[in-house]
Protein backbone atom coordinates (compact mmCIF):
# COMPACT_ATOMS: atom_id res chain seq x y z
CA UNK A 1 0.00 0.00 0.00
CA UNK A 2 1.05 3.75 -0.85
CA UNK A 3 -0.35 4.76 2.47
CA UNK A 4 2.76 6.05 4.31
CA UNK A 5 3.86 8.18 0.87
CA UNK A 6 0.33 9.35 0.51
CA UNK A 7 0.54 10.57 4.09
CA UNK A 8 3.64 12.34 3.50
CA UNK A 9 2.76 14.34 0.68
CA UNK A 10 -0.36 14.97 2.21
CA UNK A 11 0.98 16.47 5.46
CA UNK A 12 2.01 20.06 5.00
CA UNK A 13 -1.48 20.53 3.08
CA UNK A 14 -3.34 19.03 6.16
CA UNK A 15 -1.21 21.58 8.74
CA UNK A 16 -2.01 24.46 6.26
CA UNK A 17 -5.52 23.87 6.64
CA UNK A 18 -5.74 23.09 9.96
CA UNK A 19 -3.67 26.66 10.67
CA UNK A 20 -6.67 28.23 8.35
CA UNK A 21 -9.12 26.59 10.30
CA UNK A 22 -7.81 27.75 13.71
CA UNK A 23 -7.88 31.41 12.39
CA UNK A 24 -11.13 31.30 10.80
CA UNK A 25 -12.83 29.71 14.21
CA UNK A 26 -11.00 32.61 16.18
CA UNK A 27 -12.38 35.13 13.88
CA UNK A 28 -16.27 33.48 14.06
CA UNK A 29 -16.19 33.37 17.54
CA UNK A 30 -15.22 37.16 17.59
CA UNK A 31 -17.80 37.83 15.40
CA UNK A 32 -21.18 36.39 17.17
CA UNK A 33 -19.58 37.52 20.56
CA UNK A 34 -20.18 41.17 19.04
CA UNK A 35 -23.53 39.84 17.60
CA UNK A 36 -24.46 38.44 21.28
CA UNK A 37 -23.41 42.17 22.52
CA UNK A 38 -25.58 43.90 20.04
CA UNK A 39 -28.52 41.68 20.64
CA UNK A 40 -27.77 42.51 24.68
CA UNK A 41 -27.24 46.12 23.96
CA UNK A 42 -30.91 45.96 22.09
CA UNK A 43 -29.46 47.43 19.10
CA UNK A 44 -31.90 44.63 17.09
CA UNK A 45 -35.70 45.73 18.57
CA UNK A 46 -37.90 43.62 17.11
CA UNK A 47 -42.01 44.51 19.41
CA UNK A 48 -42.91 45.35 16.40
CA UNK A 49 -42.10 41.86 14.72
CA UNK A 50 -40.00 41.23 12.43
CA UNK A 51 -40.76 41.59 8.56
CA UNK A 52 -41.85 38.41 6.42
CA UNK A 53 -39.02 38.76 4.40
CA UNK A 54 -36.64 38.70 6.98
CA UNK A 55 -38.56 35.74 8.76
CA UNK A 56 -38.15 33.83 5.92
CA UNK A 57 -34.95 34.47 5.01
CA UNK A 58 -33.23 33.52 9.07
CA UNK A 59 -36.02 30.28 8.38
CA UNK A 60 -34.03 29.05 5.01
CA UNK A 61 -31.02 29.57 6.65
CA UNK A 62 -31.69 27.78 9.38
CA UNK A 63 -33.44 25.36 7.09
CA UNK A 64 -29.76 24.50 4.94
CA UNK A 65 -27.94 25.10 8.21
CA UNK A 66 -29.59 21.57 9.59
CA UNK A 67 -29.85 19.90 6.06
CA UNK A 68 -25.69 20.16 5.90
CA UNK A 69 -25.70 19.00 9.10
CA UNK A 70 -27.93 15.90 8.62
CA UNK A 71 -25.48 15.09 5.26
CA UNK A 72 -22.52 15.37 7.75
CA UNK A 73 -24.12 12.85 9.54
CA UNK A 74 -25.28 10.81 7.28
CA UNK A 75 -22.42 11.30 5.47
CA UNK A 76 -20.20 9.94 8.39
CA UNK A 77 -22.41 6.38 8.60
CA UNK A 78 -24.28 7.54 11.15
CA UNK A 79 -28.30 6.98 11.33
CA UNK A 80 -31.00 9.96 11.29
CA UNK A 81 -33.05 7.74 13.68
CA UNK A 82 -34.66 10.47 16.84
CA UNK A 83 -31.80 12.97 14.88
CA UNK A 84 -33.23 16.61 16.37
CA UNK A 85 -31.86 17.92 13.10
CA UNK A 86 -34.83 16.17 11.52
CA UNK A 87 -37.10 17.82 14.30
CA UNK A 88 -36.40 21.05 13.49
CA UNK A 89 -36.38 20.65 9.84
CA UNK A 90 -40.17 19.73 10.23
CA UNK A 91 -40.79 22.26 12.61
CA UNK A 92 -38.97 25.07 9.96
CA UNK A 93 -41.04 22.84 6.88
CA UNK A 94 -44.03 23.54 8.61
CA UNK A 95 -43.69 27.20 9.47
CA UNK A 96 -42.71 27.99 5.98
CA UNK A 97 -45.64 26.45 4.44
CA UNK A 98 -47.88 28.52 6.58
CA UNK A 99 -45.86 31.25 5.49
CA UNK A 100 -47.35 30.59 1.60
CA UNK A 101 -50.63 31.85 1.82
CA UNK A 102 -49.07 35.39 2.80
CA UNK A 103 -46.78 35.39 0.16
CA UNK A 104 -49.20 34.96 -1.99
CA UNK A 105 -51.19 37.90 -0.86
CA UNK A 106 -47.61 40.19 -1.18
CA UNK A 107 -46.43 38.82 -4.50
CA UNK A 108 -48.33 41.81 -6.40
CA UNK A 109 -45.89 44.27 -4.41
CA UNK A 110 -43.00 42.72 -4.03
CA UNK A 111 -43.03 42.00 -7.58
CA UNK A 112 -43.79 46.08 -8.28
CA UNK A 113 -41.00 46.64 -6.03
CA UNK A 114 -38.48 44.43 -7.37
CA UNK A 115 -38.69 45.12 -11.23
CA UNK A 116 -39.10 49.07 -10.47
CA UNK A 117 -35.71 48.06 -8.48
CA UNK A 118 -34.18 46.31 -11.56
CA UNK A 119 -35.23 48.45 -15.12
CA UNK A 120 -35.71 51.75 -13.17
CA UNK A 121 -39.03 52.28 -14.06
CA UNK A 122 -42.50 50.52 -15.60
CA UNK A 123 -43.02 50.88 -19.62
CA UNK A 124 -46.66 52.25 -20.51
CA UNK A 125 -48.30 49.07 -20.87
CA UNK A 126 -47.06 47.33 -18.29
CA UNK A 127 -49.57 44.91 -16.38
CA UNK A 128 -47.88 46.09 -13.20
CA UNK A 129 -49.71 49.32 -13.53
CA UNK A 130 -52.92 49.66 -13.43
CA UNK A 131 -54.62 50.78 -10.25
CA UNK A 132 -58.71 50.88 -10.07
CA UNK A 133 -60.30 53.68 -11.97
CA UNK A 134 -64.08 54.30 -11.10
CA UNK A 135 -64.73 56.48 -13.67
CA UNK A 136 -64.62 53.37 -16.01
CA UNK A 137 -67.43 52.30 -14.13
CA UNK A 138 -69.23 54.80 -16.15
CA UNK A 139 -71.64 53.68 -19.02
CA UNK A 140 -69.83 54.47 -22.29
CA UNK A 141 -72.63 54.04 -24.12
CA UNK A 142 -74.91 57.09 -23.30
CA UNK A 143 -74.49 59.05 -26.60
CA UNK A 144 -75.35 62.64 -25.10
CA UNK A 145 -72.74 62.81 -22.81
CA UNK A 146 -70.30 61.39 -24.92
CA UNK A 147 -67.99 64.62 -24.94
CA UNK A 148 -67.87 64.54 -21.43
CA UNK A 149 -67.25 61.34 -20.89
CA UNK A 150 -64.15 61.88 -23.34
CA UNK A 151 -63.08 64.68 -22.08
CA UNK A 152 -62.84 63.28 -18.29
CA UNK A 153 -61.15 59.96 -19.33
CA UNK A 154 -58.68 62.50 -20.83
CA UNK A 155 -57.65 63.95 -17.69
CA UNK A 156 -57.65 61.14 -15.81
CA UNK A 157 -56.04 58.02 -17.66
CA UNK A 158 -52.56 59.49 -17.32
CA UNK A 159 -51.24 56.77 -15.58
CA UNK A 160 -53.62 54.07 -16.95
CA UNK A 161 -54.79 52.21 -19.78
CA UNK A 162 -54.64 54.19 -22.94
CA UNK A 163 -58.44 54.30 -25.07
CA UNK A 164 -56.08 52.88 -27.69
CA UNK A 165 -56.27 56.44 -30.06
CA UNK A 166 -52.59 56.60 -31.53
CA UNK A 167 -50.74 52.98 -32.05
CA UNK A 168 -52.56 49.38 -32.75
CA UNK A 169 -52.30 47.64 -29.59
CA UNK A 170 -54.05 44.62 -28.85
CA UNK A 171 -57.87 45.59 -28.10
CA UNK A 172 -58.16 44.17 -24.02
CA UNK A 173 -61.69 44.89 -23.41
CA UNK A 174 -62.66 46.73 -20.01
CA UNK A 175 -64.14 44.16 -17.70
CA UNK A 176 -66.00 46.25 -14.93
CA UNK A 177 -67.64 48.38 -17.47
CA UNK A 178 -71.59 47.46 -16.88
CA UNK A 179 -73.11 46.06 -20.48
CA UNK A 180 -76.73 46.58 -21.61
CA UNK A 181 -78.58 43.65 -21.78
CA UNK A 182 -80.38 43.26 -25.07
CA UNK A 183 -81.69 40.30 -25.72
CA UNK A 184 -84.74 40.65 -28.15
CA UNK A 185 -87.78 38.19 -27.83
CA UNK A 186 -86.54 36.60 -30.98
CA UNK A 187 -83.84 35.22 -29.57
CA UNK A 188 -85.70 34.23 -26.34
CA UNK A 189 -87.71 32.10 -28.66
CA UNK A 190 -85.16 30.60 -29.98
CA UNK A 191 -83.24 29.92 -26.83
CA UNK A 192 -86.51 28.09 -25.61
CA UNK A 193 -87.27 25.92 -28.82
CA UNK A 194 -83.28 24.95 -28.46
CA UNK A 195 -84.32 23.92 -25.17
CA UNK A 196 -87.25 21.87 -25.71
CA UNK A 197 -85.43 20.18 -28.43
CA UNK A 198 -83.01 19.09 -25.78
CA UNK A 199 -85.45 17.83 -23.73
CA UNK A 200 -87.00 15.99 -26.53
CA UNK A 201 -84.25 14.17 -27.77
CA UNK A 202 -84.07 12.20 -24.51
CA UNK A 203 -87.93 12.03 -23.99
CA UNK A 204 -88.72 7.80 -24.11
CA UNK A 205 -90.46 7.81 -27.85
CA UNK A 206 -86.86 8.59 -29.36
CA UNK A 207 -85.07 7.17 -26.96
CA UNK A 208 -87.18 3.58 -27.78
CA UNK A 209 -87.05 4.57 -32.08
CA UNK A 210 -82.81 5.30 -31.53
CA UNK A 211 -82.99 1.64 -29.68
CA UNK A 212 -85.03 0.00 -32.53
CA UNK A 213 -82.68 1.19 -35.31
CA UNK A 214 -79.43 0.99 -34.07
CA UNK A 215 -77.21 -1.94 -34.01
CA UNK A 216 -75.93 -1.79 -30.03
CA UNK A 217 -76.90 -4.51 -27.97
CA UNK A 218 -80.09 -3.75 -25.96
CA UNK A 219 -79.36 -2.73 -22.46
CA UNK A 220 -81.51 -3.19 -19.60
CA UNK A 221 -80.57 -0.99 -16.31
CA UNK A 222 -82.80 -0.68 -13.47
CA UNK A 223 -82.30 3.42 -13.90
CA UNK A 224 -85.06 5.46 -12.14
CA UNK A 225 -86.57 8.60 -13.18
CA UNK A 226 -84.04 11.43 -12.55
CA UNK A 227 -86.33 13.35 -10.84
CA UNK A 228 -86.54 10.75 -8.18
CA UNK A 229 -82.50 10.75 -8.20
CA UNK A 230 -82.18 13.66 -7.36
CA UNK A 231 -84.73 14.06 -4.80
CA UNK A 232 -83.38 11.17 -3.06
CA UNK A 233 -80.34 12.47 -3.42
CA UNK A 234 -81.20 15.71 -1.68
CA UNK A 235 -82.86 13.87 0.80
CA UNK A 236 -79.96 11.73 1.69
CA UNK A 237 -78.07 15.04 2.10
CA UNK A 238 -80.67 16.63 4.56
CA UNK A 239 -80.69 13.35 6.57
CA UNK A 240 -76.83 13.29 7.03
CA UNK A 241 -76.81 16.58 8.05
CA UNK A 242 -79.77 16.38 10.43
CA UNK A 243 -77.96 13.47 11.70
CA UNK A 244 -74.67 14.87 11.97
CA UNK A 245 -75.80 18.19 13.45
CA UNK A 246 -78.22 16.63 15.88
CA UNK A 247 -80.80 19.13 14.03
CA UNK A 248 -84.45 19.16 12.85
CA UNK A 249 -84.81 20.96 9.94
CA UNK A 250 -87.73 22.13 8.47
CA UNK A 251 -89.65 21.24 5.24
CA UNK A 252 -91.21 23.92 3.24
CA UNK A 253 -93.94 23.62 1.44
CA UNK A 254 -92.42 23.80 -1.85
CA UNK A 255 -90.24 20.66 -0.47
CA UNK A 256 -92.87 19.03 0.33
CA UNK A 257 -94.34 19.09 -3.17
CA UNK A 258 -91.52 17.97 -4.74
CA UNK A 259 -90.98 15.07 -2.68
CA UNK A 260 -94.87 14.13 -3.37
CA UNK A 261 -94.11 14.37 -7.07
CA UNK A 262 -90.68 12.03 -6.95
CA UNK A 263 -92.84 9.17 -5.01
CA UNK A 264 -95.59 9.55 -7.69
CA UNK A 265 -92.95 9.78 -10.31
CA UNK A 266 -91.29 6.74 -9.36
CA UNK A 267 -94.38 4.18 -9.91
CA UNK A 268 -93.41 2.75 -13.09
CA UNK A 269 -97.40 3.02 -14.27
CA UNK A 270 -96.56 6.94 -14.38
CA UNK A 271 -94.32 6.31 -17.67
CA UNK A 272 -96.65 3.78 -19.49
CA UNK A 273 -99.42 6.19 -19.94
CA UNK A 274 -97.44 9.68 -20.14
CA UNK A 275 -95.31 10.82 -22.94
CA UNK A 276 -93.47 13.70 -22.55
CA UNK A 277 -93.70 16.49 -25.31
CA UNK A 278 -91.76 15.99 -28.78
CA UNK A 279 -93.62 18.46 -30.91
CA UNK A 280 -89.90 20.76 -30.76
CA UNK A 281 -88.15 18.13 -33.36
CA UNK A 282 -91.71 17.93 -35.11
CA UNK A 283 -92.59 20.84 -35.55
CA UNK A 284 -96.05 20.19 -34.67
CA UNK A 285 -98.50 22.44 -31.89
CA UNK A 286 -96.63 21.79 -28.39
CA UNK A 287 -99.69 19.52 -26.94
CA UNK A 288 -99.73 18.75 -22.59
CA UNK A 289 -101.12 15.93 -20.67
CA UNK A 290 -104.70 16.55 -19.17
CA UNK A 291 -103.07 16.79 -15.47
CA UNK A 292 -100.32 18.75 -16.75
CA UNK A 293 -100.44 22.65 -16.74
CA UNK A 294 -98.64 24.40 -18.91
CA UNK A 295 -96.06 27.34 -17.19
CA UNK A 296 -98.58 29.94 -17.96
CA UNK A 297 -101.18 28.42 -16.34
CA UNK A 298 -99.53 27.54 -13.38
CA UNK A 299 -98.10 30.85 -12.82
CA UNK A 300 -101.69 32.34 -13.29
CA UNK A 301 -102.98 30.10 -10.63
CA UNK A 302 -100.08 30.82 -8.55
CA UNK A 303 -100.87 34.69 -9.01
CA UNK A 304 -104.29 34.24 -8.06
CA UNK A 305 -103.25 32.76 -4.51
CA UNK A 306 -101.15 35.36 -3.75
CA UNK A 307 -103.51 38.59 -4.76
CA UNK A 308 -106.01 37.27 -2.26
CA UNK A 309 -104.63 38.02 1.37
CA UNK A 310 -101.76 40.73 0.55
CA UNK A 311 -98.53 39.41 0.29
CA UNK A 312 -98.27 35.94 1.58
CA UNK A 313 -94.66 34.52 1.90
CA UNK A 314 -94.10 31.05 -0.39
CA UNK A 315 -91.24 29.24 0.77
CA UNK B 1 -94.49 -11.98 13.56
CA UNK B 2 -91.85 -10.93 17.14
CA UNK B 3 -93.51 -7.60 18.53
CA UNK B 4 -90.97 -6.29 20.28
CA UNK B 5 -89.51 -3.01 20.12
CA UNK B 6 -85.85 -2.70 19.51
CA UNK B 7 -83.99 0.53 20.12
CA UNK B 8 -80.76 0.43 18.39
CA UNK B 9 -77.76 3.65 18.19
CA UNK B 10 -75.29 4.88 15.94
CA UNK B 11 -73.58 7.63 15.53
CA UNK B 12 -72.16 7.95 18.70
CA UNK B 13 -69.76 11.02 19.86
CA UNK B 14 -69.22 12.56 22.48
CA UNK B 15 -69.30 16.55 22.50
CA UNK B 16 -66.82 17.40 26.02
CA UNK B 17 -67.52 20.94 25.79
CA UNK B 18 -71.37 20.62 26.26
CA UNK B 19 -70.64 16.90 28.63
CA UNK B 20 -72.70 15.22 26.85
CA UNK B 21 -73.39 12.32 24.11
CA UNK B 22 -75.28 12.15 21.17
CA UNK B 23 -76.86 9.39 19.65
CA UNK B 24 -79.06 8.92 17.05
CA UNK B 25 -81.65 6.27 17.68
CA UNK B 26 -83.03 3.84 15.16
CA UNK B 27 -86.29 2.31 16.77
CA UNK B 28 -87.89 -0.85 15.24
CA UNK B 29 -91.39 -1.31 16.08
CA UNK B 30 -93.26 -3.19 13.57
CA UNK B 31 -96.89 -3.85 14.01
CA UNK B 32 -97.28 -1.27 16.91
CA UNK B 33 -97.40 2.96 16.60
CA UNK B 34 -94.61 5.15 17.71
CA UNK B 35 -93.23 4.36 20.94
CA UNK B 36 -93.58 7.07 23.16
CA UNK B 37 -90.59 9.07 24.61
CA UNK B 38 -90.71 8.04 28.46
CA UNK B 39 -89.83 4.19 27.31
CA UNK B 40 -86.97 5.09 25.19
CA UNK B 41 -85.52 7.10 27.92
CA UNK B 42 -85.66 3.73 30.33
CA UNK B 43 -84.59 1.50 27.71
CA UNK B 44 -81.23 4.30 26.74
CA UNK B 45 -81.02 4.57 30.38
CA UNK B 46 -80.01 0.70 30.71
CA UNK B 47 -78.10 1.13 27.61
CA UNK B 48 -75.90 3.64 29.05
CA UNK B 49 -76.20 2.38 32.53
CA UNK B 50 -77.36 6.03 33.74
CA UNK B 51 -80.61 7.11 35.43
CA UNK B 52 -83.53 7.87 32.80
CA UNK B 53 -83.21 11.75 33.45
CA UNK B 54 -80.18 12.71 31.82
CA UNK B 55 -81.31 11.58 28.64
CA UNK B 56 -83.05 13.68 26.05
CA UNK B 57 -84.95 12.47 22.61
CA UNK B 58 -86.14 14.51 20.15
CA UNK B 59 -87.32 14.61 16.47
CA UNK B 60 -88.58 11.35 15.73
CA UNK B 61 -89.94 10.65 12.15
CA UNK B 62 -91.14 7.47 11.20
CA UNK B 63 -90.17 6.23 8.05
CA UNK B 64 -93.04 5.28 5.02
CA UNK B 65 -94.79 2.46 5.98
CA UNK B 66 -94.09 1.70 9.63
CA UNK B 67 -92.28 -0.18 11.62
CA UNK B 68 -88.50 1.81 11.61
CA UNK B 69 -88.65 5.27 13.56
CA UNK B 70 -85.56 7.55 13.89
CA UNK B 71 -85.06 10.35 16.08
CA UNK B 72 -81.95 12.12 17.91
CA UNK B 73 -80.92 12.05 21.44
CA UNK B 74 -78.01 13.84 24.36
CA UNK B 75 -77.20 11.73 27.08
CA UNK B 76 -75.65 14.32 29.46
CA UNK B 77 -72.92 13.81 32.49
CA UNK B 78 -75.10 14.90 35.36
CA UNK B 79 -78.54 16.63 36.15
CA UNK B 80 -76.22 20.40 36.68
CA UNK B 81 -75.13 20.00 33.32
CA UNK B 82 -78.78 19.10 31.63
CA UNK B 83 -79.72 22.46 33.63
CA UNK B 84 -76.97 24.51 31.87
CA UNK B 85 -77.16 23.06 28.17
CA UNK B 86 -80.29 21.92 27.13
CA UNK B 87 -83.35 24.19 25.87
CA UNK B 88 -85.84 24.29 28.17
CA UNK B 89 -88.60 23.01 26.10
CA UNK B 90 -87.33 19.68 26.32
CA UNK B 91 -86.41 20.33 30.07
CA UNK B 92 -90.16 20.69 30.80
CA UNK B 93 -91.00 17.26 29.13
CA UNK B 94 -89.01 15.81 31.69
CA UNK B 95 -90.52 18.24 34.67
CA UNK B 96 -87.51 20.02 35.45
CA UNK B 97 -88.70 23.57 33.90
CA UNK B 98 -91.78 25.23 34.22
CA UNK B 99 -92.96 28.31 32.44
CA UNK B 100 -94.12 31.78 33.79
CA UNK B 101 -97.34 32.52 31.97
CA UNK B 102 -96.86 35.05 29.01
CA UNK B 103 -99.48 37.06 31.27
CA UNK B 104 -97.57 37.21 34.60
CA UNK B 105 -94.35 37.95 32.78
CA UNK B 106 -95.87 40.75 31.30
CA UNK B 107 -97.47 41.97 34.16
CA UNK B 108 -94.10 41.85 35.92
CA UNK B 109 -92.67 44.08 33.75
CA UNK B 110 -94.94 46.75 34.04
CA UNK B 111 -94.70 46.48 37.80
CA UNK B 112 -91.12 46.86 37.61
CA UNK B 113 -91.06 49.74 35.36
CA UNK B 114 -93.10 51.83 37.22
CA UNK B 115 -90.71 52.06 39.71
CA UNK B 116 -87.07 53.85 39.76
CA UNK B 117 -83.87 53.01 41.13
CA UNK B 118 -83.20 50.50 43.84
CA UNK B 119 -86.77 49.77 44.38
CA UNK B 120 -86.46 47.98 41.12
CA UNK B 121 -84.37 45.12 43.04
CA UNK B 122 -87.05 43.78 45.19
CA UNK B 123 -89.48 43.16 42.29
CA UNK B 124 -86.76 41.51 40.10
CA UNK B 125 -85.76 39.03 42.38
CA UNK B 126 -89.84 38.99 43.70
CA UNK B 127 -92.71 36.02 43.64
CA UNK B 128 -93.11 34.89 40.01
CA UNK B 129 -89.92 35.24 38.09
CA UNK B 130 -88.86 32.60 36.01
CA UNK B 131 -85.98 32.78 37.43
CA UNK B 132 -86.56 31.66 40.71
CA UNK B 133 -88.90 28.67 39.43
CA UNK B 134 -85.69 27.12 37.94
CA UNK B 135 -83.60 27.96 40.76
CA UNK B 136 -86.30 25.94 43.17
CA UNK B 137 -86.15 22.95 41.27
CA UNK B 138 -82.42 22.24 41.50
Amino acid sequence: MAAPEVLESDLPNAVALLKNLQEQVMAVTAQVQALTKKVQAKAYPTEKGLSLLEVKDQLLLMYLMDLSHLILDKASGGSLQGHPAVLRLVEIRTVLEKLRPLDQKLKYQIDKLVKTAVTGSLSESDPLRFKPHPSNMMSKLSSGDEEEDEAEEGQSGASGMKSGKGTAKKYVPPRLVPVHYDETEAEREKKRLERAKRRALSSSVIRELKEQYSDAPEEIRDARHPHVTRQSQEDQHRINYEESMMVRLSVSKREKGRRKRANVMSSQIHSLTHFSDISALTGGAPHLDEDQNSTKKRKKIAKKGQKKKGFRRRR
Amino acid sequence: MNNTVTIRTRKFMTTRRLQREQVVTDVLHPGKATVPKTEIWGTLAKMYKTTPNVIFVFGFRTHFGDGKTTGLGMIYDSLGHTKKDEPKHRLARHGLYEKTSRKQRKERTSRIKRVMGTAKASLVLAKGSQLEIGQQKE
